[in-house]
């Protein structure tokens, strides 16, 4: 406790503070620019990282990474553009509230929801860091096989209209994500012969023009009528569509605590990450809800659940980092590497060896988080401004960015293929309605679940009568099971009451109950 | 100084455009470097290899007077940075720093990467990389002759995989020790970590990361053809009586023809490497041992290690894929 008051007594001078702030708002505006996102900060802040002092330098890397988890959001919700993957559920209620002119309001409660998370989030990294890696080690491949085939099912349902439509999108995921040099005896698949193909289809990219490309494409093709909507969008008309009432509060103090706790869960585990968090949370709020047929349509909740959930991934998968030396995620790889340029090794001797610098790097997350919350409450007021620029001007440019954030990603060309290739799969996935959202799990749960499961063959020794040494995994098998069966009840139920909504159109209220 | 600098610019350009058509006239040796020189690296941002290119760009750059730009192209083990480095011109502003398995490992399992020794020039080698079959400290096993002896008792025990190489080794001693083994597929050196600190597997092939966790961690057997530094004591694979042992370290790696001069020179700042402080403390950090070769040296590593590593996945029956 003394360490982090000498902790903040460091980060708390201009020449600490101040790349912690350039962290996060660098993070913040590539995250809410669509197309770029915390890869392209991680790749414009590596070099000047060897010629920081190490706490700035981590300070700034971390800002990046929670500035872009926050900073994703704003796309998602003004543009339906998602900026990073993981903001995909966000832009699923975000971007038909600021049609309804509360652009305002949904960019506050993504901007709060971030934060909290984040805030919470940090925290538990701070207390608990030692005892829960720990106890993530006790989640091997086997019970991280059955927690996957959970997520996938759990997340499955999210489909919405068809559950055979949702489906055939998450097994098509699957199937793009099969892609590469095969985990057990390495001889590529799918390749055909292209070097670029061995490492499998690029996240990045593909989201990139999944998310972002095909969605501009197709606003493009609506150009006129959506013009004509947004000039009659009297944004920030009434109080009431600009700030989270107090009522809104009420309803998603819940679904934030809930998103916060899956976030943080998620983090800690290995192989899972942001997307996987976000879009479990974003699931579980719906289906704990008494009106699941509204989402989609503009439930402030539905963005308070996705980005509570998204934020609070970033501090918990630095869990692992800190108390064992096992990068958890992608920004975790890199702050090793951070790290060793300092000198510093990363892990459990780290915390006898340098418990200053370890203090210095949680305060300066905790400032992190506050920093966050100007600047993105700041920056937004700006951002929202967006929603009236009428999209030819808009579209060229993401495209733009979208082309710069792909390539820059692997720095070849071919990731703009990619981006190309998958911008024309989601144009008719949205064109004949079947759930990008859907294919996207299965593309980012597909290879872990592959391996996983080969993992898990071996471990149990080729036979099934060993799995009762994994009672984790077992719960979980259960819990899939649960799920699938109450997933095609509540689909059922949800189905009926879309037929009763489109015969009776009078329902198409907005939101509130 | 400006106007050279925009002509060094000029002849990248040039080469681009022109890819490797030796069009260009080559570039004058005693005027080497006179722009910017862009460093390949094969593996993304952040890990050890690219850890290791960034410390030795920034040495390399005070020695040689001219910024030295690195450049992440990931793929294939490294295999699309090498085709990239082939298509540059041969004049010493592209090079590729990376691990020598590249060209000496990686023909013999990917069917579609034929690089042979010739196809490069080589301006020196900085460090090695402490590739041994690792376990958690409270194994009662401490060396490979130990493990074999308790693997006999202990059939279907769980062996953590992370590379074709890494299944040969297990499945060569389980050959000849009549073993009966799991092969767990492990995706990188963190899976690996979390793999045997969760007592997943009891041995797993690790390519230095080890050394991290004097605490948790040793290692039973190296799987270079030298002893490791930080494990002086432990013995070789060919000294457990397995010709095996196969060398990775990174290279500095040039396109084909680049003149002699030019790759004397780079070499030159890269010797600089070996005794720079901030160097040291980077690699020491990550415990990874400076092992400095010359061009001559590393020429002849390469294709010493490319022979020998072709001989043994042959013995094998390793087939390319």
């Amino acid at each position: 406790m003394e360490h982090l008051i000498t902790g903040f007594q460091d980060v708390l001078t201009p020449g600490i503070l101040v790349w912690v702030a350039v962290g996060v708002t660098l993070g913040y505006v590539l995250g809410a620019l669509p197309g770029l996102g915390k890869a392209t900060g991680v790749a414009v802040a590596i070099p000047l990282t060897l010629y920081l002092e190490p706490v700035a330098a981590l300070g700034m890397l971390i800002g990046i990474a929670k500035g872009s988890a926050a900073g994703s959001a704003v796309s998602a919700i003004l543009l339906n553009t998602p900026g990073e993957p993981s903001s995909a559920p966000t832009a699923l209620d975000g971007y038909p509230l600021a049609r309804q002119g509360k652009a305002q309001k949904a960019l506050k409660m993504g901007l709060f929801a971030s934060v909290i998370g984040d805030f919470v989030s940090t925290m538990i990294l701070i207390g608990l860091a030692a005892p829960l890696a720990s106890y993530a080690l006790l989640i091997g491949p086997v019970e991280l096989c059955a927690i996957l085939l959970f997520s996938l099912t759990f997340v499955g349902g999210l489909s919405g209209g068809s559950l055979t439509k949702g489906l055939i999108a998450a097994a098509f995921g699957v199937f793009f994500a099969t892609v590469g040099l095969e985990p057990e005896t390495f001889i590529p698949r799918m390749t055909f012969g292209l070097l670029e193909l061995e490492d499998g289809i690029a996240l990045v990219p593909m989201a990139i023009g999944m998310l972002a490309v095909a969605e501009m494409t197709l606003q493009a093709g609506n150009m006129r009528a959506l013009d004509v909507e947004a000039a009659r969008i009297s944004e920030g008309a009434r109080r009431e569509d600009r700030v989270v009432l107090a009522s809104e509060w009420r309803r998603c103090v819940p679904v934030i605590a809930r998103g916060t706790l899956i976030g943080s869960a998620v983090g800690i585990l290995p192989g899972l990450g942001a997307s996987v968090g976000s879009f479990l949370s974003y699931g579980a709020t719906r289906r704990a809800s008494a009106t699941p047929e509204k989402y989609g349509t503009g439930m402030i909740e539905g963005v308070a659940a996705a980005e509570s959930a998204d934020n609070a991934v970033v501090p918990s998968s630095l869990v692992p980092l800190f108390a064992l030396g096992i990068p958890g995620s992608v920004i975790a790889a890199i702050l090793i590497a951070a790290f060793i340029l300092h000198g510093l090794t990363p892990g459990p001797l780290m915390f006898k060896q340098q418990p200053r610098l370890v203090a210095d790097v949680y305060a300066s997350m905790i400032c992190a988080s506050l920093i966050m919350l100007v600047i993105g409450y700041t920056g937004q007021r700006i951002f929202a401004q967006v929603i009236k620029v009428p999209l030819r001007l808009i579209i060229p440019g993401v495209l733009l960015l979208c082309s710069v954030g792909a390539y820059l990603e692997t720095g070849s060309v071919f990731s703009i293929y990619v981006m190309l290739f998958f911008a024309l799969i989601g144009f008719f996935a949205r064109k004949l309605d079947f759930s990008f959202v859907t294919f996207l799990i299965g593309f980012v749960i597909g290879p872990s679940l592959e391996l996983t499961f080969r993992q898990s063959i071996q471990i149990l020794d080729h036979d099934v009568a060993n799995l009762p040494g994994h009672p984790i995994a077992i719960v979980f098998v259960f819990l899939t099971i649960a799920t699938a069966v109450w997933t095609a009840r509540s689909n059922g139920r949800l189905a009926a009451a879309r037929a009763r909504r489109t015969t009776k159109p009078c329902i198409s209220k907005r939101e509130g109950r | 100084m400006t106007h050279s600098t925009r002509r060094g610019v000029l002849g990248a350009a040039v080469a681009l455009a022109l890819g490797c058509t030796g069009l260009a006239a080559p570039a004058a040796a005693e005027d080497y470097p006179d722009g910017p020189i862009t460093m390949l690296v094969g593996y993304a941002a952040g890990g050890q290899t690219d850890l290791v290119a960034r410390a030795t760009a920034k040495v390399m750059s005070e020695q040689l007077g001219v910024p030295i730009n690195v450049v992440n192209k990931p793929g294939a083990g490294g295999a699309v940075a090498a085709r990239e480095l082939q298509k540059a011109k041969p004049d010493g502003y592209t090079v590729l720093f990376h691990a020598n398995t590249v060209v000496n490992t990686a023909p013999f399992i990917m069917e579609r990467v034929d690089f042979k020794p010739d196809d490069f020039e080589y301006a020196g080698m900085i460090t090695a990389y402490q590739v041994g079959l690792v376990t958690q400290k409270g194994a009662p096993y401490d060396t490979l002759e130990e493990f074999v002896a308790w693997a006999k008792q202990n059939p279907g025990f769980s062996y953590g995989s992370l590379s074709p190489a890494s299944r040969m080794y297990m499945e060569q001693i389980a050959k000849k020790e009549g073993l009966d083994v799991n092969i767990v597929p492990l995706k990188g050196g963190g899976d690996m970590i979390n793999a045997i600190l969760g007592h997943q597997v009891v041995l797993a092939l690790s390519g230095g990361i080890h050394n991290k966790y004097p605490d948790e961690m040793k290692m039973v057997t190296a799987l270079t053809s030298f002893r490791h530094p930080s494990d002086p004591d432990v013995l070789t694979i060919e000294e457990n009586g397995y010709a095996l042992g196969m060398d990775s370290r990174t290279t500095l790696i040039l396109p084909k023809g680049t003149p002699r001069p030019v790759l004397e020179k780079l070499a030159g700042a890269l010797k600089a490497a070996e005794t720079d402080e901030g160097f040291k403390k980077i690699v020491a950090a990550a415990n990874i041992p400076i092992m400095y070769l010359d061009v001559d040296q590393s020429a002849k590593e390469m294709a010493d290690s490319y022979a020998k590593n072709k001989g043994i996945m042959e013995s094998v029956g390793i087939v390319a894929k």
